[in-house]
């Protein structure tokens, strides 16, 4: 029967339709022990579920696990997680494979919808379910004869790195902490251990040789010829891809972004390619990205990332519609996206597509680049702390009461960020008065610089501290960008920002690169949609 | 004898031993060699950061102030930010730690004669660095390069760090 005892705090009421209720929640709870049934529904659900996964037909797996699963959740489980293993179990024949795979979706659930979050019990067996996950398919000697939808491979992976992130939150909030759950969190120091993590991905992307896959394939070959026999399989193949965007987001997590952006070598971001059709794994792919390229100060590397992103988002929004499981995630992480944008482009100016500009002149993201753009620190590390993905201390120290270490992962690196804003503090207020000429003496420039800060004015140091920021601002303003070539590390010096000058003598030159909008695309594009407009009114008739 | 140790290390980055800290002394004998041959290998400096990062109780100060002041030969690139964010938040209580931060900062925003006026103060730390000065010339070479079209000699040598006669014009050029 149903092990009750588990779910005394999830707060349930209702199964659904097929008895009516007393209307006493003490008496139903009552009830739903002692005669809970699983509805009939459900019972042929994961019959047919099974069926279709042991046949291996991808099209009908990914209709049930995408729109059946989340529509019964809805009907019989709005309130409660799924039934648990036991109850299962009998219904499939105890069949070894399947359970695996539901008990990961039963986690997913609780993880992602029961009130107050899984349980510490919960955050260790949903670890050992994948442990033996990968462990039944790790350590085949053949290719398991298992066949998942790309999307489900994509999420299984990035949901095993989130529960590593979430498990490593939960550890840190050593306040909220019970002695017993504080007891088990010391002795129990195996699961979630970030070796553990590292470990799985990288053999998983060992298994299925997607490295040398990647690179036959950007060399324009066929991945099949190095693929070997494990990764010929799609199931290895895709693992092994999402797998690398799995490292892309720990290593993020982190702090190591020279190895986030490493670990993609010989992806081809901005292309479309045979691995590139999930699109939540495109998403999460160009925010990693994005958030690395700003930390390591190649602005422009972080714009071009991003704002690819937000334009393909923005022309493929009705793809994302539907399914609304995946929305609020993508949602959130397109806020952050423009966020980080808003951020590189007061650092650094450079001209982005219309359609991003728009965006960003609407929503409040104006106001927000503005305060920056005039030096204002706090609203700098508002819009990063929202934006920055939640870092993790890798190593946490063994849990004592009282103690609180979570947050410093994140302090650490707002520190590190916000150090190099304040080296920039200057180079707006330059900016804006350069913006104004074609040629400027030093002096005049100095005396506007002071001027702008009042004080005594003594001429000669004026003069020195400007010389210092302009060296600075060329020396900030000159980013390492990416322009060919598999690893998105290499790049040239370039100047990318729409404002340069030189300075001679006691001149400086100064060159406004900015690109004039585009505006005939545009104008193209209205004209076209309003003659469509025009010919559709002449076909109506009244 | 350089280049095998190259070898040894870059087979032990390319696998999921970088993690392992029993490698760990191999790779601080490397950070040595670095400081010491004037060579730079900024993966597996990072991967040594990394190995304290996920093992505090291995924490070395002393390589990681050599990774520190390597990281600085290596401007305009971004090095040392990459390893700032490495460093556990434990390190900042470090003296020495807090002084090369404190270096990079003032190069970050060019301010060299400043930045000379610190490396003076503390000659045996930089100087365990070999090429250490040059390298931070040549860094203020293409900031000057890029920025001025004719710059005061003067005012040159003194971004240098004070330098004079044949040891000017080999960096002038």
């Amino acid at each position: 029967m149903y092990s009750s005892d588990d779910y005394n705090e999830g707060g349930y009421e209702s199964y659904g339709d097929y008895e009516p209720h007393t209307g006493d929640p003490q008496y139903d709870l009552e009830y739903d022990r002692s005669y809970y049934k699983m509805p009939d529904m459900v019972k042929k659900f994961l019959v047919y579920f099974r069926n279709m996964i042991n046949e291996g037909v991808t099209y009908e797996i990914l209709n049930l696990y995408e729109i059946t699963f989340p529509k019964l959740t809805e009907q019989y489980f709005e309130n409660t997680p799924w039934p648990d293993e036991n109850e299962v179990a009998p219904i499939v024949d105890n069949d070894h494979v399947f359970m695996i795979l539901y008990k990961e979706l039963y986690y997913r659930d609780i993880y992602a919808r029961v009130p107050g979050g899984p349980k510490p019990e919960q955050r260790f067996t949903s670890f050992y379910n994948y442990c033996d996950l990968f462990n039944y398919i790790l350590s085949a000697e053949t290719p398991v004869p298992l066949e998942l939808p790309d999307q489900w491979l994509w999420e299984l992976v990035d949901e095993f790195v989130y529960q590593f992130q979430s498990f490593a939150q939960y550890r840190s909030r050593t306040s909220k902490l019970s002695p017993a759950e504080i007891e088990a969190l010391n002795t129990e120091n195996k699961a979630w251990n970030v070796l553990c993590i590292l470990n799985v991905l990288h053999s998983l992307v060992d298994k299925s040789n997607i490295k040398r896959q990647l690179e036959v394939y950007a060399a324009g070959g066929d991945p099949d010829s190095v693929a070997g026999e494990f990764g010929r399989h799609s199931l290895y193949k895709m693992l092994g891809y999402f797998s690398l965007v799995g490292l892309l987001r720990l290593h993020s997590l982190l702090g190591d972004y020279y190895q986030a952006i490493k670990v993609l070598e010989n992806i081809e971001l901005h292309k479309k390619s045979q691995y590139s059709h999930v699109p939540a794994c495109q998403i999460s792919t160009s925010y990693y990205v994005g958030f690395a390229y700003m930390m390591m100060r190649r602005y422009a590397d972080a714009i071009r990332t991003l704002s690819s992103a937000l334009l393909y988002m923005q022309r493929t929004k009705q793809l994302f519609s539907t399914r609304s499981y995946q929305n609020d995630q993508i949602n959130k992480q397109t806020e952050q996206m423009y966020n980080l944008l808003a951020i590189c482009l007061v650092l650094h100016p450079q001209c982005v597509d219309e359609s991003i500009q728009q965006v960003l002149r609407e929503k409040n993201y104006h106001e927000k680049m503005f305060k920056m753009q005039y030096g204002d620190l706090g609203e700098f590390e508002s819009c990063f702390t929202f934006a920055c993905p939640k870092f993790l201390s890798p190593c946490p120290p063994p849990i004592e009461p009282g103690s609180n270490y979570g947050r410093d992962a994140v302090k650490h690196q707002t520190q590190v960020f916000m150090d190099e804003v304040r080296q920039q503090k200057m180079l707006p207020t330059i900016r804006s008065y350069l913006k104004l000429y074609t040629t400027l003496p030093l002096a005049k420039l100095a005396a506007f610089m002071s001027a702008a800060r009042g004080g005594e004015r003594d001429a000669a140091r004026e003069h020195a501290a400007l010389a210092i920021h302009l060296l600075c601002f060329k020396h900030k303003m000159k980013n390492v960008v990416w322009t060919q070539g598999p690893s998105g590390l290499d790049g040239k010096f370039q100047s990318g920002s729409e404002l340069d000058f030189y300075i001679d003598n006691d001149m400086i030159h100064i060159a406004d690169t900015k690109v004039a909008h585009r505006y005939g695309d545009f104008f193209i594009r209205k004209l076209l949609k309003f003659e469509e407009l025009n010919r559709k009114l002449h076909h109506i008739k009244i | 004898m350089a280049e095998t140790m190259k070898q040894t290390v870059a087979g032990i980055l390319k696998t999921i031993e970088r993690y392992n800290p029993a490698n760990l002394q191999t790779l601080e004998r490397y950070v040595e060699m670095q400081s010491r041959d004037n060579t730079y290998d900024l993966e597996a400096n990072l991967a040594v950061l990394k190995l304290y990062q996920f093992n505090p109780e291995k924490f070395n100060a002393d390589i990681t102030c050599q990774i520190l002041l390597k990281a600085l030969t290596n401007f305009p690139h971004t090095d040392f930010t990459l390893c700032k964010c490495l460093l556990l938040e434990s390190v900042a209580e470090n003296e020495t730690i807090s002084q090369i931060k404190y270096l990079a900062d003032i190069l970050e925003q060019c301010d060299f004669a400043q930045f000379w006026n610190r490396v003076h103060q503390m000659p045996e730390l930089c100087s365990r660095i070999n090429g250490f000065h040059d390298s931070i010339r040549k860094f203020v070479c293409h900031v000057v390069g890029i920025t001025f079209q004719t710059i005061d000699k003067n005012n040159l040598a003194n971004l240098l760090g004070g330098i004079d006669g044949m040891l000017f014009f080999t960096f002038v050029q």
